[in-house]
């Protein structure tokens, strides 16, 4: 099973690194992507610049650890979007019968469907998000947790990602609400939790996963709590189980759709 | 001007098929509007309490119009749109029609965001409403003045969007560029009004598009007075021309570097 495992694992770091390479044949166009990611994002700490003139302390975070927070916030996407870009059009995938390239691989069909295409902006995503990690202060070990919760918590979006396309299996046009599921952790990550009180609050941590993707992590990182770590960890393993069953219990029912065409 | 109309009215009726994604869509917007609501909410410690002149009232109705505007506008859709026209070629079809390219853009655009347009104006009052329990108060005259400068804005925005889209000509990443604008406004425009900012910084905003797409119509929401009213509607005119000048000069230089082979 472990060579399995690691065989699996070899083709898809394969996949990334050719749709790379194909992403990275302009290498001006790359390099201005990355870079005008880095300045877009940038643009936000100006938000918080002057939120911060307006009082001292936003639920409970201070303007490092705000910054520590959109670190997260954009490393884990600049995760899920560089290697996994497809597992947010898998909707489109499953819907426009594409999904038949993938069946006949013989390896993982929801592995080879999510990590065959990647999104050269988001790594400037990862970069903004260490530049912010180092704003905030460096330390090894707080180093290291970063990386960790960086990788955990991106995945932990991709597999959120892969529950909601997985709905296409059964719901006819769920692609819109695929888009709106994953807009939300995005839209969410990126405010401090104690702004939100009640039902919302409690949602952070349950439907829409942004708690345990960012928040968790972020207190972990300011003061290291190992059932944090546990926590975070745990759940990731959770949502990539649940993810990995609904598609593969949805990809029974898929039928095609006579859909001809040539992957180059 | 008939050519114009009759392409805005077709993209209406196209697009009438598609208010179920709409509302569908109005689930991300909603989301947003709540996270600024409780970052307003947790901001003013007394809903009376005045910052920068505005309280929280204010405040989160003028989240709430500049939001409007900006998620109607479907800017990002646009420009990826316009630039894939342009790297594609599919712009070439366009030189020998009997319309101005940029005209074609704008009623097309505008026809096709039309009813997505009056069916979140809609959702969004009625979820100010909810949130604050009241309009500010307003004349029927006051209104239709607010509409017109929030109809101008969307066309001023629309046309600074085209121009982005049609970078294209000369840079192969446009959309680079609709990012950096995008940030500009919702930054400097829609999150905060302009009276946040340094008095330096306020001077130069209000004589930027972010006065004239974002701050002036939902200035004038919050706190209507007809000398604002006047200064906004001047100064979208201005845009207006300024924004069409810029359009039309960037697809003329640009379309003179088109090479069609074959057919």
């Amino acid at each position: 099973m472990l060579t399995e495992v690691k065989k699996q694992l070899k083709v898809s770091l394969l996949s990334v690194k050719y749709g790379f390479m194909r992403e990275a044949l302009n290498k001006a166009s790359l390099f201005s992507s990355i870079f005008f990611m880095i300045i877009n994002n940038s643009c936000m700490i100006v938000q918080w610049i002057v939120l911060f003139s307006l009082k001292d302390n936003f639920g409970g975070y201070s303007f490092k650890e705000v910054l520590l927070l959109w670190g997260l916030a954009a490393s884990t996407y600049g995760v899920s979007r560089f290697f996994f870009r497809k597992s947010f059009n898998l909707s489109q995938t499953i819907v426009s019968g594409a999904l038949d390239n993938y069946i006949v691989q013989p390896k993982s069909v929801l592995l080879s469907a999510i990590i065959s295409e990647c999104e050269p902006s988001a790594l400037g995503d990862i970069i903004f998000g260490y530049i912010m990690y180092f704003m905030y202060g460096f330390k090894i070990h707080t180093f290291i947790l970063f990386t960790l919760f960086t990788i955990t918590g991106g995945l932990m979006i991709v597999a959120v990602a892969v529950i909601l396309g997985s709905l296409s299996f059964w719901l006819t046009n769920s692609d819109q609400i695929a888009d709106v599921g994953n807009s939300l952790v995005t839209n969410f990550a990126t405010y401090p939790d104690g702004i939100f009180k009640g039902v919302a609050r409690m949602m952070l941590y349950t439907i829409i996963p942004v708690g345990i993707t960012n928040f968790i992590p972020a207190r972990a990182i300011i003061s290291f709590n190992p059932t944090l770590l546990l926590i975070n960890i745990g759940a990731t393993i959770l949502f990539i189980l649940t993810a990995f069953a609904i598609f593969y219990r949805g990809l029974r029912r898929y039928s095609s759709s006579n859909l001809m065409n040539a992957r180059v | 001007m008939r050519k114009y109309l009759f392409i805005f009215k077709t993209q209406i009726i196209s697009n009438l098929q598609y208010v179920g994604n709409v509302l569908i869509g109005f689930i991300g917007n909603f989301v947003m509007l709540f996270i600024l609501f409780n970052l307003w909410k947790y901001l003013y410690s007394d809903p009376s309490e005045l910052i920068n002149g505005y309280n929280m009232f204010q405040m989160t109705w003028y989240v709430i119009i500049t939001e409007l505007l900006w998620m109607s506008l479907g800017g990002r859709k646009l420009v990826g749109k316009i630039s894939e026209d342009v790297i594609t070629g599919n712009v070439a079809y366009n030189i020998n029609k009997p319309y101005s390219y940029v005209g074609y853009v704008l009623a097309t655009h505008l026809g096709d965001i039309f009813i997505k347009s009056i069916v979140l104006s809609i959702l969004f009052m009625i979820t100010g409403l909810v949130f604050l329990g009241g309009f500010p108060s307003l004349t029927l005259v006051n209104v239709l003045v607010i509409i017109l400068t929030m109809i101008l804005a969307t066309v001023i925005s629309t046309l600074f969007a085209s121009s982005i889209g049609l970078l294209a000509f000369f840079f192969e990443n446009s959309r680079s560029f609709w990012w950096l604008y995008s940030k500009f406004i919702l930054i400097l425009g829609t999150i905060f009004p302009i009276e946040f900012f340094p008095g330096v910084l306020q001077k130069i905003l209000s004589f930027s598009p972010v006065f004239v797409s974002s701050y002036g119509p939902a200035k004038l929401f919050v706190d209507f007075s007809w000398s604002t009213a006047w200064e906004i509607l001047l100064a979208q005119l201005i845009y207006l021309a300024i924004s069409y000048g810029i359009c039309e000069f960037i697809y003329r230089k640009g379309v003179r570097k088109i090479n069609v082979n074959g057919g």
